[in-house]
């Protein structure tokens, strides 16, 4: 055996670091300010004159046309509470946007970038980020509010949802169907959805229709976001002999499967869920097919509806911030975003503190927050007994109008989707 | 047989755009042996080059295509001579990697340039369709076929009767027997990545042209047209647009029964079925339908 | 008297994993960097892009075994990193296993399906086999997304796996009165065992195992002539490999806590393949430092974003390039530029530089 110096030496070494690394510890260094009123301490993101709120939102990649308009959404929202002094008229808000790229590990990085420099998180984008932050928002006691209408969110003290749910949308859509749409419970009813979580969630909704208008799905067809050819599915919608279809997609796919819906000269009506939409399809080929079949589910009025006051004030405040914004529908989810944000502010301020647990306790004591006709009225408060908005607007397509869409039915509600009840997410 | 009839077509329609596709990987396997994964980068950059030309500068749709196809073919080239003529003799791994490097350089250049938004590219077909014994065609898919069978046409002609096509056979056949015939193996390389750029800007417009119109993940469809070039054999043009063909009509034909024949493999069956196809196949045939069994020296 | 400290005196001597003065002191400096890093660099963010990285390069060692030594080119990565996060879901989170044994339980996993793909390696060659496991990736996501009771589907599944040691809770360690975070805990955790890893398979390939992989990468057929059973050989690459790329993705999802299907998509098995060709194939080395690489570049990009001309770091800002774009863009160039100028990779950069510094002062 020959001798090992160096073995020695880098066990010793070894030792003596250890004794070096157990005095660097991140320690429990958080501080909460305390819960007396008054002006509020600064804390994590609050400087004493300026609240810090995180975005993280896919600002490039394929879901960056969703991503950014929300964001606008949000900064034209705070650009007209700090033209009026800030948070309770005297603190101002400042966003730090991240890119998460709509992935989940690149939010996980770009959250523990910036959460010890924010407030809260006005926007984290995506169902799979979203879900991805939710344990690390958890043991940080952060509040977020996601930028989609999963149903799941609703029951998560840590999060702040706004917006009827997908499921809700699709229940009043049956409900408007079978009542005033020409439709009966022996209809054909079918859905056409997309291949994941947000697909999944139209789904239900009209399962859950299914059961309490009792009528049955007569055929439903899914498919994978980026499909080149639909030939396929809608060949099977023909000979299922649909009357009517509900649909769960996004605007380049919704293009596709309705260009090839009307070159097969397929004509049932056509549901379709908010964010199937985009402008430009109002401009296109298709238009025409579209003005006589598709009605869209979302919330809230018309892009530049002046007898609305919510989008009389969006519209005037979005010229005046964000003058290059096209009509866009995740612009005043964005904004809505905002509204309810700012409203968990201002009740952490009156309650004298925006630390962590400041917010989390303002959340679960903040009570009905109005979005002025934009959307549905949301009753937060303690996750477990919160009501999220259960109103849907529908709408036809129509070229001449800013956003390319008119108001059918107003703001209606149903039975059904009072009905519903929101559970946790199961994972 | 109506519901039959539509969905062959259909999948001769999109089989049509996966044999263009895969045609453009095979020019380049056969004269340089890369798998070029920039593709589909090169077929994004083609589809927006053509919708500038047709929409900002109100050109002719033919005139915009075929300027899409020269100018796509010129970046192709471009890169071949300043990056690519420098790997000659290093390992197929580098090359490989390197034509990924240009698709991660393709992509972010098309997006700052045109943005994320969706575009509609003018053209003269839109949802115009033909009616044949209750078989509804539409006219855009037509002229994918007819305009990708023309172009195949053009290709077998220009390999069998041009000089240049000759030089480009025998260069892929054996590089050292052609160089020591006085063939410029460069002008084969350069033109080789021209042709392919120029197809996959052509497959490129005729997608932009569908109902969906354009948008950044146009070049995905790329992805979907390795398994029609590898089940043809990756270095016979023949086996590509064989293999897109067979690959487009089997992904039609699953969708349109999913129903009835697949729902107990789960949903979207059509998706995975080019990858199953193909690799079913290779274990009969490793080196696909018509590809050419390699030598193997001890 | 003894030789000369670098003199090679016998078959032993060559084996030996670190063999100079010098390499043992990288070594040591290696453990020090690794010991007392998590205490400076305290910064979340930094941290839990460290962790992220040393996952990544536990999988681009096991990559590297496979393409870099035994010559087999493997787009399916992803789908092997994928299967062990959800392995790690079952056995770590639904059954409460303890750390080792779901780590294992994962590597298993893997192995098995390792297995399974491994015998289209004796049939396919090459690029076939390159495209071939590239299918892997899509059959993988239709598989995830509709095997719900394991997977969770599309809305994916959450990962409460334990990081336990015997008394050690990494998720919040607490040694002698001293608290660290939760990502100091990871940090040590996940490249400690990137070093067993490293270690691990620098040992398979200096051995048999490794010697006859090298042969049959080098000349398949000729190898078989001296006896080396190449399809047997090439079945257990497949499985190593995808038992360190599960071992990878079970430590991915453990640290996220949440998996989804869109995570394993082939962008992930592009940039394992461009991992380990920037690293430098068969070097394990190389693979950490092709992790280092891909993995931290981004991060840096991003976190100096606004002190870069043209980059729009917010929405309606300046600029006429994003920052993932600019990322993008950048790690293109990078990629292009370094295998014009050194085909060898990031290892071969390395190997200059110790050549030059070995040999001098008589180096040029």
């Amino acid at each position: 055996m020959q001798g090992k110096p160096w073995r020695i030496g880098a066990v010793l070494a070894s030792a003596t670091l250890l004794a070096v690394a157990a005095c660097g510890g991140a320690g429990n260094d958080q501080q909460s300010g305390g819960g007396q009123a008054g002006a509020p301490p600064s804390t994590a993101g609050f400087d004493g004159r300026t609240i810090k709120l995180g975005v993280l939102s896919p600002l490039s990649g394929p879901v960056a046309v969703i991503g950014q308009p929300l964001t606008e959404g949000n900064k034209v929202w705070f650009d007209y509470v700090n033209s009026r002094g800030g948070i309770a008229g005297k603190y101002k808000v400042e966003l730090v946007q991240e890119d998460n790229q709509y992935a989940a590990d690149v939010t996980v990085q770009q959250y523990n970038k910036i959460k010890n420099d924010v407030v809260a998180f006005t926007q984290v984008l995506g169902t799979a980020p979203t879900l991805a932050v939710l344990p690390l928002l958890r043991t940080d006691k952060v509040i977020a509010a996601p930028a989609s209408l999963d149903a799941f969110w609703v029951r998560e003290d840590n999060l702040l949802p706004v917006g009827a749910p997908y499921q809700i949308q699709a229940i009043n859509t049956m409900d408007y169907y079978l009542t005033e749409g020409g439709g009966t419970a022996d209809s054909r009813i079918c859905t056409m959805v997309q291949d994941d979580v947000y697909g999944e969630a139209g789904q239900q909704g009209i399962d859950f229709a299914a059961e309490e208008y009792g009528f049955t799905v007569a055929n439903t067809q899914k498919f994978k976001v980026g499909t080149e050819n639909y030939a396929g599915q809608i060949g099977a919608l023909a000979s299922a002999g649909c009357e009517m279809v509900f649909l769960t997609a996004t605007p380049a796919d919704a293009g596709k499967i309705w260009g090839t819906a009307a070159q097969a000269k397929f004509a049932p009506k056509w549901f379709a869920q908010s964010p199937s939409y985009a402008n430009a399809l109002a401009q296109s080929a298709v238009a025409p097919y579209l003005r006589q079949y598709l009605t869209i589910a979302a919330e809230g009025t018309e892009w530049g509806d002046s007898s609305v006051k919510g989008m009389r004030d969006m519209v005037s405040r979005a010229q005046q911030y964000a003058p290059q914004q096209q009509p866009d529908y995740y612009f005043g989810f964005g904004y809505n975003q905002g509204r309810a944000m700012t409203a968990l502010l201002e009740k952490a301020v009156a309650d004298g503190d925006l630390s962590r647990d400041g917010l989390l306790k303002a959340s679960s004591e903040l009570g009905k927050v109005s979005f002025d006709g934009l959307s549905g009225d949301y009753d937060y408060g303690p996750a477990a007994t919160r009501n999220p908005p259960r109103t849907t607007t529908l709408f036809s397509v129509d070229p001449a109008k800013p956003f390319g869409l008119a108001t059918l039915k107003y703001n209606f509600s149903s039975e059904a989707a009072a009905k519903f009840e929101f559970q946790k997410a199961t994972p | 047989m109506t519901a039959f009839l539509q969905n062959c077509f259909a999948g001769l329609s999109l089989g049509s755009t996966y044999a263009l596709v895969a045609l453009g990987f095979v020019v380049i396997f056969k004269s340089s042996g890369v798998i070029n994964f920039a593709q589909g980068g090169l077929l994004a950059l083609g589809a927006y080059l053509g919708y500038t030309f047709a929409n900002d500068l109100a050109l002719a749709f033919v005139v915009a295509v075929v300027l899409a196809c020269l100018s796509t073919a010129i970046v192709g080239a471009t890169f071949e001579r300043i990056v690519l003529r420098r790997m000659v003799g290093q390992p197929p791994f580098a090359v490989i990697m390197i034509t990924i490097g240009l698709l991660f350089i393709l992509s972010p250049l098309v997006t700052a340039i045109w943005g994320f938004d969706q575009k509609q590219l003018d053209n003269p077909w839109n949802i115009r369709t033909v009616e044949l014994g209750g078989v509804v065609f539409g006219v855009r898919d037509l002229w994918t076929i007819g305009i990708t069978a023309a172009v195949v046409v053009g290709f077998f002609v220009f390999f069998r009767r041009t000089s240049l096509g000759l030089a480009m056979r025998v260069t892929a056949f054996d590089q050292e027997a052609a160089l020591a015939q006085g063939i410029s193996a460069r002008r084969v390389y350069a033109t080789s990545w021209a042709i392919s750029a120029a197809l996959g800007a052509l497959a490129g417009v005729l997608m932009a042209t569908g109902p969906g119109g354009l948008n950044p993940s146009i070049g995905n469809i790329a992805l979907a047209a390795f398994p029609a070039m590898i089940l043809g054999g990756m270095d016979s043009p023949s086996g590509a647009v064989l293999g897109g063909l067979i690959i487009g009509l089997a992904e039609a034909l699953t969708r349109g029964y999913q129903d009835q024949l697949f729902s107990w493999a789960g949903s979207n069956v059509s998706v995975i079925v080019p990858y199953v196809l193909m690799i079913l196949i290779l274990l009969i045939r490793p080196y696909g339908l018509l590809g050419t069994k390699e030598v193997r020296r001890v | 008297m003894g030789a000369h400290r670098n003199a090679t005196l016998g078959y032993a001597d060559d084996l030996r994993l670190f063999p100079t003065p010098l390499k043992r002191t990288g070594l040591l400096a290696m453990l020090v960097v690794f010991l007392v890093l998590p205490t400076i660099v305290r910064d979340d963010f930094w941290l839990s892009v460290l962790v992220y990285v040393g996952i990544t390069a536990i999988g681009a060692i096991g990559l590297n075994l496979l393409t870099g030594y035994c010559g087999q080119i493997s787009l399916g990565h992803a789908f092997f990193i994928g299967a062990g996060a959800y392995a790690a879901a079952r056995f770590g989170g639904a059954m409460g296993l303890p750390l080792p044994v779901w780590l294992l339980g994962a590597a298993l996993v893997g192995a098995i399906l390792g297995g399974l793909v491994g015998p289209f390696a004796l049939r396919l060659r090459g690029h076939y086999l390159a495209i071939v496991t590239l299918g892997l990736v899509f059959i993988g996501d239709h598989l995830w997304r509709n095997l719900t009771g394991i997977t969770g589907g599309n809305s994916g599944t959450s990962v409460a796996a334990s990081a336990s040691l015997g008394p050690l809770h990494l998720d919040g360690l607490s040694v002698l009165g001293q608290f660290y975070s939760r990502n100091q805990g990871w940090f040590w955790l996940v490249w400690g065992i990137v070093a067993i890893v490293a270690l691990l398979a620098k040992n398979l390939a200096r051995t048999r195992p490794g010697r006859a992989l090298q042969a049959i990468r080098d000349r398949d057929q000729a190898a078989e002539i001296i006896g080396v059973r190449a399809g047997r050989y090439k079945i257990g690459a497949f499985m190593v490999s995808s038992a360190i790329a599960s071992m990878a993705g079970a430590l991915f999802g453990a640290y996220q806590q949440f998996v989804s299907p869109d995570e394993w998509d082939l962008l992930l098995s592009i940039q394992y393949i461009a991992i380990v060709i920037v690293g430098g194939l068969g070097t394990i080395f190389g693979s950490i430092l092709g992790a280092i690489f891909v993995g931290a570049l981004p991060a840096l990009i991003d976190r100096y974003s606004d002190v870069i001309p043209g980059v729009r770091t917010s929405v309606g800002g300046e600029g006429f390039i994003s920052v993932f774009a600019l990322n993008q863009a950048i790690f293109g160039v990078l990629i292009v530029l370094f295998l014009v100028f050194e085909p060898r990779g990031l290892a071969g950069i390395w190997l200059r530089i110790r050549t030059y510094f070995a040999h001098w002062p008589f180096s040029y």
